[in-house]
């Protein structure tokens, strides 16, 4: 996951056609915790985020891809190591 | 205005017939390949002349200046110009190794920095080609500084031009915005994609009005089966078109607009046409976001306020879930995201459905996020 692409995260944010600034906005809307400042660097792989924080942001992109004619692209954390 | 986050040092600019290339600082071999994209990209896309503008380039990697020379020959087959302006002396140097030194023009580019339009750009032909045909005038407007709608109106013009020529199936393609509280077609590839917009804002139906107010993607296959736009359907089979792909375009969160792609086939639309679409769409939205459309005070609090309300809901679906299933919150964000996802429903539709503020789904398996009922099953979903 974000280990292997450091900036894995603002790829699909940029394929997705979000500003930082929407997906923050979005990431919260679904109950994300950390500040939009946090939320970069999440995004550039500066921070890891907590298994939560990462499906919370792999969701918020995924919806986005969904209304977009999408399916799931952003991998969950399940998706990426053995639960 | 169309600048490529990947490559910062490389700029598209369209300005009348003309499309500008800016290239800055130190292009290395990755970003070559993506200019190598873009050249494709303009020669491909009929503007009637190029202008290279390497007035900031300190360095270009190869293979830059054959890409150059190439995009030069196929432009000059179509009768089209290249011109160079402002290189460096190194860089000036290898354009002059690649046969490129004659299109340098280093005089000022009046029509393009809003000064006053002294004569056109001259053409400078391959030094080989006897023929050069001249590129039309910029229109008159082209030397003022462009309002926001202008810039706007131009970026729509060249996704237009450019989904119209690489999405497979595409006999048509329009941009509609919404502007004054009305749909507008900005941008629109011929007379009959404009006469089936038109027909969508007199009916008041239509994929593109869908798209527009929804923000998701409407995908009608085939025409001869769809049910969703009583009154628009028959219209547009009357103008000939079988299948239309309507994506969203989206500033600042909020649904502005659609991209309209229409086909004259039905089942035009393979997915590799279908994401390009929303490629398209996507790259459009973003350029919308920056150029600050709909991003009114009011809109952005109505916004936050139903970002609240979402964030509410979902952490209350998340507390019945723990106190129904025992599990740990985080567990219980996975159990909506799991069903959500399987589902089609978005996460808020699924938290409403655990809350028992909409219908309630005895199976879990709620449809209430399943809108676009289409009969051809395809996989729109947004609650």
């Amino acid at each position: 996951m974000a280990d292997e692409i450091p900036d894995q995260f603002d790829r699909f944010r940029r394929d997705a056609g979000l500003t930082r600034g929407e997906l923050w906005l979005r990431y919260f809307e679904l109950g994300g915790m950390s500040s939009a400042f946090q939320m970069e660097a999440f995004l550039y792989g500066a921070l890891t985020p907590s298994r939560h924080d990462h499906d919370v942001l792999a969701h918020a992109l995924n919806e986005r891809f969904v209304e977009l004619g999408g399916n799931h692209p952003v991998p969950y954390v399940e998706d990426v190591e053995p639960v | 205005m169309i600048s490529r986050d990947d490559s910062p040092d490389i700029s598209l600019e369209v300005v009348g017939p003309t499309a500008v290339i800016t290239l800055r600082g130190q292009i290395d071999r990755s970003a070559v390949a993506d200019l190598g994209s873009l050249l494709d990209q303009v020669v491909a896309n009929g503007y009637s002349s190029m202008v290279l503008d390497l007035a900031s380039l300190h360095s270009l990697a190869d293979p830059g200046t054959s890409l150059i020379a190439d995009a030069a020959r196929r432009l000059a087959d179509g009768g089209r110009q290249l011109s160079i302006r402002s290189p460096s002396t190194p860089v000036q140097r290898q354009l002059e190794a690649d046969g490129l030194g004659g299109f340098i023009r280093d005089e000022e580019f009046e029509s393009m920095t809003g000064k006053a339009v002294g004569d056109p750009l001259r053409p400078v032909g391959l030094s080989d080609t006897s023929q050069t045909i001249l590129p039309p005038l910029p229109p008159a407007g082209a030397s003022a500084l462009p309002t926001d709608d202008d810039v706007i109106d131009a970026a729509l013009r060249l996704v237009v031009e450019l989904a119209r020529a690489t999405v497979g199936g595409a006999d048509g393609v329009s941009a509609s915005l919404l502007r004054h509280g009305r749909l507008t077609t900005v941008a629109a590839s011929d007379q009959t994609v404009l006469d089936m917009d038109a027909q969508q804002y007199a009916t008041g139906e239509g994929p593109c009005i869908d798209a527009s107010t929804q923000g998701r993607r409407f995908h009608a296959p085939s025409l001869d089966v769809e049910h969703r736009w009583p009154e628009f359907t028959p219209r547009a089979e009357a103008l000939g078109i079988r299948a239309i792909l309507s994506s969203p375009l989206v500033a600042w969160g909020l649904p502005v607009g659609s991209l309209n792609i229409y086909s004259h086939q039905p089942a035009a639309f393979a997915p590799d046409d279908q994401r390009l679409a929303m490629k398209f769409a996507t790259e459009a939205s973003a350029i919308l976001t920056d150029a600050g459309v709909t991003a009114t005070d009011d809109l952005r609090s109505e916004r936050f306020q139903a970002s609240l309300r979402s964030r509410e809901l979902i952490a209350q679906a998340q507390g019945v879930l723990m106190e129904r299933d025992g599990l740990t919150e985080d567990a219980a964000f996975t159990e909506l995201r799991v069903r959500s996802q399987q589902s089609g429903q978005t996460l808020r539709a699924r938290a409403e459905e655990v809350t028992g503020s909409t219908r309630p789904s005895a199976s879990g398996w709620g449809t209430a996020g399943v809108v676009d009922g289409s009969s051809t099953g395809e996989g729109d979903h947004r609650g």
